[in-house]
């Protein structure tokens, strides 16, 4: 049990973490991030903050630590020092159920894309809004119906994923991610294995909310493609532990 | 002197160590009830219909035929003895305590555990290996809701169910058994009835509790427990399979304490 001073500093960020339009703290800030945990230039650290409405893309090889940056913004893993700051709350310090609930403000494509095997593409889309929102059945289903318009699922919607092809698995776990029309979106090398043009069009479906605004994206891969530098604001390139801006 | 000491040590304390964890999951899944949503309670309800009918309506050949062929075994065997001393009322003592308290509840869970804790403890450690606990909890949904309390509401409800068809079965083919031996239905029957009592009643349904929820919960923490990789799911199936075996065993010999 903590002490009590530190439950209290937690439900204090929780509540401003999950205050809505309140808050004016970016979506994402990481400060004073070691990309490893015995970094190559230790006098280096990641820094870097993705402000509200923006899509932020992280470029970086495999043993950059580029690949650590999702995990670490959704508190699935602890940053070996520094810390991770979503909507102004210290992620990786909040409880496990507080944690939960908390994540539901962000959407989340991993790598590869997550989906449940057991599950059609459909009940995939729909999971979080059953599971992580208090919708009724036909609010939870007149969203399901739009997201699988939108993200061109329709004709594939009763498919498992093992069933389906790569571009429809990946658009089914992005449909997912969004479902809950959070305020940040966290991708994990969301363009592999897709075409330019898809890479593009998902990208905008991703970051367009229901009211024409626009979320907030973060997405880290390990190469980008001119056509989808187009639709990004940043794009920074991990290089010896250290954020280093390109032009998109 | 001291390294054996040490081990033996290290050995009970990573025994506790799981004990522990297992209360903490079971605890989890008991308190995952109250956070359900109002659309997640219509897809756990369809999930743990499904689970019924896999544990429950898909095991209900095999618990029959179980069920009559050992009735009629120990019945058969328990009249020709007993006939020889002139004690043959005594079959309903033996029906009622050997088959109906003990045997029943016993092999029911044993035949559940093996078709469907094996089932579940494969599918929770497939589910951590291919990432899918982790995709739940990063979209902030609760893997004890979304997996553990469908299985256990499911595994509770299907062998609580299946030890009353195991006793109704035992008791019809214990009458085959008594009839063939030149018992009649009416002897037969007030033999029975005089012997079966409400507490009978109350500890079929509470074994169906305990065995239950021991079915689905120790297969499900041994399968999320899973780290390594796919080379570590039939570990964790046997280990699963194995505790659940042990705690039945261990909590029937508490039913007889308190019971008695």
């Amino acid at each position: 049990m903590p002490p009590a001073t530190v439950r209290t500093a937690r439900t204090t960020w929780l509540k401003q973490a999950m205050s809505f339009g309140v808050d004016t703290a970016p979506p994402l800030v990481f400060r004073d991030v070691d990309l490893k945990e015995r970094p190559d230039h230790p006098d280096k650290r990641f820094q870097l903050t993705v402000e509200a409405g923006t899509v932020v893309v992280a470029i970086g090889d495999e043993d950059s630590g580029v690949g650590d940056l999702g995990g670490w913004a959704l508190g699935l893993r602890r940053p070996p020092s520094g810390r991770v700051e979503v909507f102004g709350a210290p992620i990786g310090a909040l409880p496990y159920y507080d944690l939960l609930l908390f994540r539901r403000r962000i959407g989340y494509h991993p790598v590869g894309d997550g989906l449940l095997q057991n599950l059609t593409l459909r009940d995939n889309v729909a999971l979080p809004l059953r599971f992580a929102s208090d919708h009724r059945q036909a609010e939870v289903d007149g969203r399901v119906n739009l997201l699988m318009d939108d993200f061109r699922l329709r004709s594939v919607a009763l498919l498992r994923p093992a069933q389906a092809n790569e571009e429809d698995r990946r658009r089914a776990a992005l449909a997912r991610a969004v479902a809950l029309d959070p305020d940040l979106v966290v991708l994990e090398a969301p363009f592999d294995g897709l075409t330019s043009r898809a890479g593009q069009d998902l990208l905008d479906r991703v970051s367009r909310r229901p009211d024409g605004s626009r979320r907030a994206v973060f997405a880290t891969v390990q190469d980008l493609v001119p056509s989808v530098r187009k639709t990004v604001q940043r794009v920074i390139k991990v290089a010896d532990g250290a954020a280093v801006e390109e032009a998109p | 002197m001291t390294a054996v000491v040490a081990a033996i040590g290290r050995s009970g304390a990573r025994r506790l160590s799981v004990l522990g964890g297992l209360a903490r999951f079971a605890l989890g899944a008991f308190r995952a009830a109250g956070r359900l949503t109002r659309a997640g309670r219509w897809v756990t309800l369809r999930v743990l219909i499904n689970q019924i009918r896999f544990t429950a309506l898909q095991a209900a050949g095999l618990v029959t035929f179980l069920a009559a062929i050992l009735s009629f075994l120990v019945i058969s065997q328990t009249i020709r003895q007993l006939g020889r001393v002139g004690a043959t009322d005594l079959i309903g003592t033996v029906i009622v305590v050997a088959v109906i308290r003990e045997l029943g509840p016993l092999l029911t869970a044993l035949i559940v555990v093996s078709r469907s804790g094996t089932a579940i403890a494969a599918e929770m450690a497939t589910n951590r290996v291919m990432g899918e606990v982790t995709a739940l909890e990063a979209m902030g949904i609760d893997p004890y809701i979304y997996l553990v309390l469908p299985r256990m509401l499911g595994a509770v409800v299907s062998v609580a169910a299946l030890m009353i068809l195991f006793d109704a079965v035992a008791l019809t083919s214990g009458y085959l058994a008594a009839a063939l031996s030149g018992m009649h239905f009416p002897r037969y029957s007030n033999i029975v009835l005089t012997t079966l009592g409400a507490k009978d009643i109350w500890l079929t349904l509470a074994k169906g509790l305990v065995f239950g929820a021991a079915v689905a919960i120790f297969p499900s923490y041994h399968g999320l427990a899973v780290k390594a990789g796919p080379t570590e799911i039939p570990q964790a199936v046997t280990r699963g399979v194995v505790a659940t075996i042990v705690a039945i065993f261990v909590s029937s010999a508490i039913f007889v304490v308190i019971a008695a």
